[in-house]
Order: C-alpha cells, then sequence, then structure tokens
C-alpha cells in the first residue's frame, strides 16, 4: 500500500494540487484499516510527506517522527488535538497504535485543507466518516460552548455532506490562531456564511445559524427564529393599519391593531344599520338592477365611512331605530338628536381611547354640530 | 373588476343577501317601526358577516369560526354551541400554557384583547394570530367599502 502510495506521489506531484494528493493518502489509508504499518514504514511516509506539510504549513519540522506526528497540532493550533487522537510519545509504542491513529494526522490535516471550497470530495464511504472526524476536529477547535458535543449529534442525521452548512458554527472569524491556509480559507468561509442574518431552509429539520455572539442551544435558537417571525408580522401589520409608523414596540403597535379593529367592527355595524334604515325608507327597490349597480360604483362616490355624518338626516323613526341599536348595546335611552351624537361620538372615542371598549356615555348637555362630530372623529382615527 | 377577487365574491354574495332581505320584509303601507328597522339591521349584518365568511371560505380560522358562530346562533344548537365552547376552552389553555411561557406579562395582556376581537382567535398562538388579523382587517376594510357605496347608492334612490 506504501509502495503504491509513493507511486502516485511521484506520478502525480506535478500535475496535481498537493492538498488532491494529501487526500489520495489519507483516502488509501482509510480503506486499508487492518493493515498494520510498521514503525519504519510510518517513518518514511512522514518522511515523504513532509515536504508536503512543511510547504503548507510554513512551520519549522524539528527531527523525529513526533514532531510530525505533532503537526496537526500546530495546524489546527489546538492543545487539545493530543487528547483526540492517541499519539504515543516513544517511539517505540508506535507500533501498537491503532491504525486509526495513523490516519489523523494527515487526514486531519487533510480535512482542514479539504475543507477549502476548490475541494471536491469524491471519496467513497469515507465521506461520512470523514464528516465525523471533523466535526469533533471543528468541535476541539471551536472549544466555545457546550453545544459542541449536542451539535455534533444533531448533525450525525442530517445529511449535510456541504461543508459549507455546518451549523452553529459560533467564531469562525475568531479562529485566528490557526494560520495555515486551510484555516484562512476556513475563516474566509465562514465569515462569509456568518454575513448572512439567520438563515431558515426548509428541510428535513430547520437549519439555523447563530449569530455571533449569541447562545447557541435549541431552545434559544427556536425563541429566537419565532420571535423573528413575529416581528415581521408586525411589519405587516403596521402597513395594513394607518397611522402606525411612529410606533415602536409590540405592546404600543398590538393596541394600536386591536383599537382599529375595533373601530372596524363599530363602522361596520353602523353602516348596516344606515343602510338599514334607508332601505326601509325606500319601498320600492329595483331588485334587478342592483347587478348593474355592482358593476357601475362610481368611484367618486365613495365617500370616507364617516363623511357622511354632516349630511346625515334621519326621519325621526330612523333615529329611534339608532336608538335601538344603542339599546342593544346596553345604553340608556336617549332622544333622537343625542342618540345620533352619541352614536357617533362613541366610535370617536372608541378610537381615542387606549384602553378596552369603554362604555357609552349619556350626554345631557351637547352643543356640537356634526361637521365638528365629523372632525373629532378624524382625528381620533388617524 | 376581477370576476375572483374577494371584492367581488363578497359583494355579489351581500347584494343577493340584500336582495332576499328587502323581499322577505313585508311591504306595509304605514312606516315600519324602529323595531323592525333594528331587525333588518340585524339581519344585514348578519349577511354581510357570512357573505364575507363565505367568501374566504374555510381558508382562515376566523372565517370557519364566524361561520360555525352563525350556525349555531339559532337556540335550538345549544349543544353544538357548548360542546364549541368546551373545545374551544381545551384548546386555549394548551395553546395559552404553551405560548405563555416565555411571553412577557404585557403582551399576552394585549393578546388576549386581539383574540377577543378577531373570531376564533382564542385557542391560536400570537404567531397565527398575527396572520388571521392581518387578513381579518383586510377583509373588514373590503366590507366596509361595498357597504359604504350600497349605503350611498341607496341614499341616492
Amino acid at each position: 500500500m506504501l509502495h503504491r502510495l509513493e507511486s502516485l506521489e511521484s506520478c502525480n506531484y506535478n500535475g496535481m494540487d498537493v492538498a488532491v494528493l494529501e487526500r489520495q493518502a489519507a483516502r488509501l489509508k482509510w480503506q486499508q484499516q487492518n493493515y498494520v504499518v510498521q514503525n519504519n514504514n510510518l517513518v518514511e511516509l512522514c518522511a515523504s510527506s513532509m515536504p508536503q506539510f512543511q510547504g503548507l504549513s510554513g512551520s519549522n519540522l524539528g527531527s523525529g517522527q513526533m514532531v510530525q506526528l505533532k503537526r496537526p497540532e500546530v495546524f489546527l493550533g489546538s492543545g487539545d488535538f493530543q487528547e483526540f487522537v492517541n499519539f504515543p510519545v516513544a517511539g517505540a509504542e508506535f507500533g501498537d497504535s491503532e491504525k486509526l491513529d495513523l490516519v489523523p494526522p494527515e487526514a486531519a490535516a487533510d480535512y482542514c485543507i479539504s475543507r477549502t471550497s476548490s475541494c471536491q470530495m469524491t471519496a467513497l464511504n469515507t465521506s461520512v466518516m470523514k464528516e465525523e472526524r471533523e466535526d469533533m476536529v471543528l468541535e476541539k477547535m471551536e472549544s466555545t460552548t457546550g453545544s459542541g458535543r449536542e451539535s455534533f449529534n444533531k448533525r450525525k442525521p442530517e445529511a449535510v455532506a456541504d461543508h459549507k452548512g455546518k451549523n452553529k458554527r459560533i467564531k469562525g472569524e475568531g479562529e485566528s490562531e490557526v494560520k495555515t491556509k486551510c484555516s484562512t480559507e476556513i475563516s474566509r468561509n465562514s465569515s462569509k456564511e456568518n454575513s448572512k442574518a439567520s438563515e431558515v431552509q426548509k428541510l428535513d429539520y430547520i437549519h439555523v445559524r447563530a449569530r455571533r455572539g449569541q447562545a447557541t442551544d435549541s431552545h434559544s435558537l427556536a425563541e429566537r427564529a419565532r420571535r423573528e417571525k413575529i416581528s415581521m408580522k408586525m411589519k405587516c401589520l403596521q402597513d395594513l393599519v394607518p397611522g402606525c409608523n411612529k410606533i415602536t414596540g409590540k405592546a404600543g403597535m398590538l393596541d394600536e391593531i386591536i383599537n382599529y379593529v375595533q373601530s372596524l367592527q363599530r363602522q361596520v355595524e353602523f353602516l348596516s344599520m344606515k343602510i338599514a334604515a334607508l332601505n326601509s325608507s325606500v319601498e320600492n327597490l329595483p331588485m334587478k338592477e342592483f347587478p348593474a349597480y355592482v358593476a357601475n360604483f362610481p368611484a367618486a362616490a365613495k365617500l370616507p365611512a364617516m363623511a357622511g355624518l354632516p349630511y346625515f338626516q334621519l326621519n325621526p323613526l330612523q333615529k329611534e331605530s339608532v336608538n335601538c341599536m344603542l339599546n342593544e348595546s346596553m345604553l340608556p335611552p336617549q332622544t333622537a338628536t343625542e342618540g345620533i351624537a352619541s352614536a357617533s361620538v362613541s366610535i370617536s372615542e372608541q378610537s381615542l381611547s387606549s384602553s378596552s371598549m369603554t362604555q357609552l356615555q349619556p350626554f345631557s348637555t351637547w352643543n356640537m354640530d356634526p361637521q365638528c362630530l365629523y372632525n373629532m372623529y378624524n382625528m381620533g382615527f388617524h | 373588476m376581477n370576476p375572483s377577487s374577494l371584492k367581488s365574491r363578497f359583494t355579489t354574495r351581500f347584494l343577493r343577501a340584500l336582495t332576499k332581505i328587502n323581499a322577505h320584509k313585508p311591504i306595509s303601507s304605514s312606516s315600519p317601526g324602529p323595531g323592525e328597522i333594528f331587525q333588518r339591521y340585524r339581519r344585514i349584518k348578519v349577511a354581510a358577516d357570512k357573505s364575507m365568511a363565505y367568501s374566504v371560505r374555510s381558508r382562515r380560522t376566523w372565517s370557519r369560526a364566524t361561520l360555525w358562530r352563525l350556525r349555531t346562533r339559532s337556540p335550538r344548537s345549544r349543544l353544538a354551541t357548548h360542546a364549541r365552547r368546551s373545545w374551544v376552552k381545551t384548546r386555549s389553555t394548551r395553546a395559552a400554557s404553551h405560548g405563555k411561557e416565555k411571553k412577557e406579562d404585557g403582551g399576552t395582556v394585549e393578546a388576549e384583547e386581539l383574540r377577543e376581537l378577531v373570531p376564533g382567535g382564542e385557542a391560536m398562538d400570537l404567531c397565527n394570530l398575527l396572520d388571521e388579523t392581518a387578513h381579518y382587517i383586510k377583509c373588514l376594510t373590503t366590507q366596509l367599502d361595498i357597504l359604504d357605496r350600497q349605503e350611498c347608492t341607496s341614499r341616492e334612490l
């Protein structure tokens, strides 16, 4: 296997990228996990691949295989890497080490490199395993909150083979310790991703990206997503409800919305009362001509809802019917003119008040003319 | 006018209902009493709400709630009303307990008020409630527009 590797290196070194070479080396080794590599073989391998590593890291590699094996640490800039990979300190133990351990230095570094956007992962079954490794490596690198483990566990069922789709990468930009070419690539990618606001894609799971400096447990993420949805909807409602541009804050907005909905409902009642009153006075309505009315609604005839107030001339009976409407809302009966005035004033009152619906007050003395009421209404409405 | 828009659907239905109401009332020679006018007002209001709810069909929670309410207004269906109220209560407690965990008190109070205003809003969380409110406001404005035009037309007659 090693001679194959060396042959690979020899033939392809000129044409291929160093990273591709490393990848192939890792792949071969990974596939042959049962193969026990001898001590000297490994040294050979390390020695042969040393120039490439040197070229990448630029670090001053001392002699001895242990230094070479420690290279991934320099790569990743994390002291935790040793825990992850059981590298024996003494050289004699090297032959007994796990096969898996042999793979990591090149493999891990390779993963580092392969995370760059230019790489194409064409490995067979190694992609999943590589991802697992990579996740763990990532966690070690980003030793921030304790969400690392749970994010790893969550990522397992997801079929995210795309490296850019890493969830919950918190401080990708902050990894300035890693000085290698792969690290700059990583940070560039992550800054690109972090610059977007939290992305919500509808796959099997909702992928949300945590912004820099924010908590990343699942609860707060879900809560944040929910809050952003609500604020979006409040913005839409702001467009619907007139006069809400100056108001900021959820509570004030909700108050305005409540007032508006109440006033709309009152207007509907009032208009239907008007129609009832008017229809009753006009006994023979031309029934057949109603469809024509639909087609010929003149735009000019559309007045604002309460503009009819100054011209509101009800005969006494209709006024009494208005009284009935007011009686329905539990008011004491009033004289005819006061009834109309209180009806209109109540509407303006309700739009003026910001509390819940108040009882309509009887007016003892009232000198307002309809025009005044209309102005008051408009004032309260807008 | 777009033939399949909400406005046209509502207009046709409402006018149809209006003609029915006008045809329904007994044309008495003497002017109708205030009670009659009041009754007609109720019928017209119901017609407006009903035609609006029917124009929206069951696509929205508020329209479904309005239709239910209109159907079960009659005294013989007390059972249905009772069943509906208990169902609403269970759903609202569930929604409230779920939604109130992370909500501040001020927001909840106003949300409750809004729930009372919007039909069918008792058993919804804030997110859906805002959706329903937006659609409800849009439909109310349409309704008002048509009612206003109708009123102008009948006034000119």
